[in-house]
């Protein structure tokens, strides 16, 4: 089924123009990778599926992005609610500067998702628990989110994402900070995580997309060139310039 | 390889080595098969002990091959063509391996025959080797040429070398027949026919790794059979 739907999506900053009439479909529960070099406009999209764009004063999106048969770009859109229904996680991983129970709690209590503390520990232990850090930080809860090591860090900000249970997490470039350990504990979570949520994750590594999604998309120089299946892409694309980027043969 | 080059120098050096070691290999096994051959028909054992000696030379390249091809995977994680070149070579490598062996055995076989053999004999031998090694020579070529259609011509051709090797079989057979002590010669000679018969169908797989390196599918439906093989004790 089609989660998300970008039809004609241009995007502009100032007058520069910086995605190009896509148009791209995400099945739910999938995992979609973004592939692509530097500055073709990965973030850019990613940014425009959760109204991250409007806070950026030049840039202005024209198009469509229908998430559950809805066009967030309607004036009638609710942006708050919709970046709870639309999680993402960044490339550094950037916890508020308070404890890890706050760090999680935050989003549930601004969305009034907890009647009480009880509740509220409830959503913070499963947060934690399908980000597969709570064994580690359990007996930890009130010190500072700051003070984890960075892999831990980024599981902590996939807990907070995931505690207002999000429909859909973007992640621009989540493991370009960690270890390969932290990097494969992060990609059987997001393995785990598909089965209740629709995942977009931008990657600079081909072998982790090849590995962590079933679809895959090419954007080069703001056009998304090719799209498709993961297997497809990584063993047999149909456009030249998707083959000679992933094979590392760009100039 | 008509694609860009790799952004990495060294990258692109080792496929075009792997590439390279493939092609010289198979020459090799083009070569093995056409002494074997010779060795058969005119009797001539230098040619087959050459034949044995050189068989190593194959053995060697495939193990190279297979080392590359390890070195490739853990060092580049090859993608899209790079990857289907890179898998490729190792399935074909040791068809080809298996081709050397085969053309070894025929050799040594060859050692251990005695009499001359009847003039439509050697006919049907030569006839169905040397469409084996024209079906070896174009397959090795459509593998330099990146060419498909070659391949799935080289893939159809096998059931003519089916037909060939029977009718080759019936004159062993004939043979074997005629007199007691043809008995252990033509058994060898059963061995040799079919000998030939197995390196066509390892040709056939190497048809098949092309066309999938080419087009990054697989060659669709059943293999093509000629004639059911005969078996040995029919009358
Ligand atoms: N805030 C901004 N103001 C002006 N131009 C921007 C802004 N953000 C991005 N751009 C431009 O838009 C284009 C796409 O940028 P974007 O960040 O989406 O690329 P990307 O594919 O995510 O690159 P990377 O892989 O380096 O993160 C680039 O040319 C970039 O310079
Ligand atoms: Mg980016």
């Amino acid at each position: 089924m089609i989660k998300i739907s970008a039809k004609n999506v241009d995007v502009f900053y100032g007058k520069k123009q910086a995605l190009f009439n896509i148009n791209l479909d995400i099945e739910e529960n999938q995992v979609t990778a973004l592939i692509g070099p530097s500055g073709c406009g990965k973030s850019t999209f990613l940014r425009c599926l959760n109204r991250m764009n409007d806070v950026i004063d030049i840039c202005k999106v024209q198009g469509e992005i229908v998430i559950n048969d809805f066009n967030i770009n309607d004036k009638g859109c609710d942006v708050v609610r919709l970046r709870e229904k639309i999680g993402m996680v960044f490339q550094k991983p950037n916890p508020f500067p308070k404890t890890l129970y706050e760090n999680i709690s935050y989003g549930p209590s601004i969305h009034g998702m907890a009647q009480s503390k009880q509740e509220m520990d409830e959503i913070v232990e499963i947060s934690l628990k399908k980000a597969a850090l709570w064994e580690e930080v359990k007996d930890r809860l009130h010190e500072p989110g700051t003070g984890l090591s960075g892999g831990q860090q980024q599981r902590l900000c996939i807990a907070r994402a995931i505690s207002v249970q999000p429909e859909v997490i973007l992640m621009d470039e989540p493991c370009s900070a960690l270890d390969p350990i932290a990097t494969a504990q992060i990609e059987e979570l997001i393995d785990e995580l598909k089965k209740e949520h629709t995942i977009i994750i931008v990657t600079h590594s081909m072998a982790q997309a090849a590995r962590v999604s079933q679809r895959t998309g090419f954007f080069h120089l703001g056009e998304l060139i090719e799209h498709g299946l993961t297997d497809k892409i990584f063993k047999n694309p149909d456009n030249t310039k998707t083959q000679d980027y992933i094979t590392g043969r760009f100039g | 390889m008509s694609e860009a080059p790799h952004t990495v120098k060294s990258y692109e050096e080792e496929l075009k080595n792997l590439n390279s070691n493939i092609v010289k290999m198979g020459g090799f096994c083009e070569e093995a098969l056409v002494k074997a051959t010779q060795a058969i028909i005119s009797r001539n054992s230098d040619n087959a002990e050459t034949v044995i000696k050189d068989d190593e030379k194959i053995d060697k390249y495939e193990t190279l091959v297979e080392q590359q091809v390890v070195n490739l995977i853990a060092l580049r994680q090859p993608m899209a063509i790079d990857l289907r070149e890179t898998v490729t070579a190792l399935k074909i490598s040791s068809d080809l391996e298996r081709i050397g062996d085969l053309a070894k055995n025929i050799s040594k076989r060859t050692l251990l025959l005695n009499e001359n053999l009847p003039k439509n004999l050697t006919e049907a031998l030569i006839r169905v080797s040397s469409n084996v090694q024209k079906q070896l020579k174009s397959i090795l070529d459509a593998y330099l040429d990146r060419s498909s259609a070659m391949a799935v011509n080289v893939w159809e051709g096998d059931e003519h070398i089916d037909d060939l090797t029977n009718l080759c079989m019936q004159e062993v057979i004939k043979y074997l027949k005629e007199d007691e002590k043809n008995l252990d010669d033509g058994t060898h000679l059963l061995f040799v026919t079919k000998n030939i018969e197995r390196i066509g169908d390892h040709t056939t797989n190497v048809a098949e790794q092309v066309y999938y390196l080419v087009t990054g599918e697989y060659l669709e439906g059943d293999r093509p059979k000629g004639t059911e093989p005969i078996v040995t004790g029919e009358k």
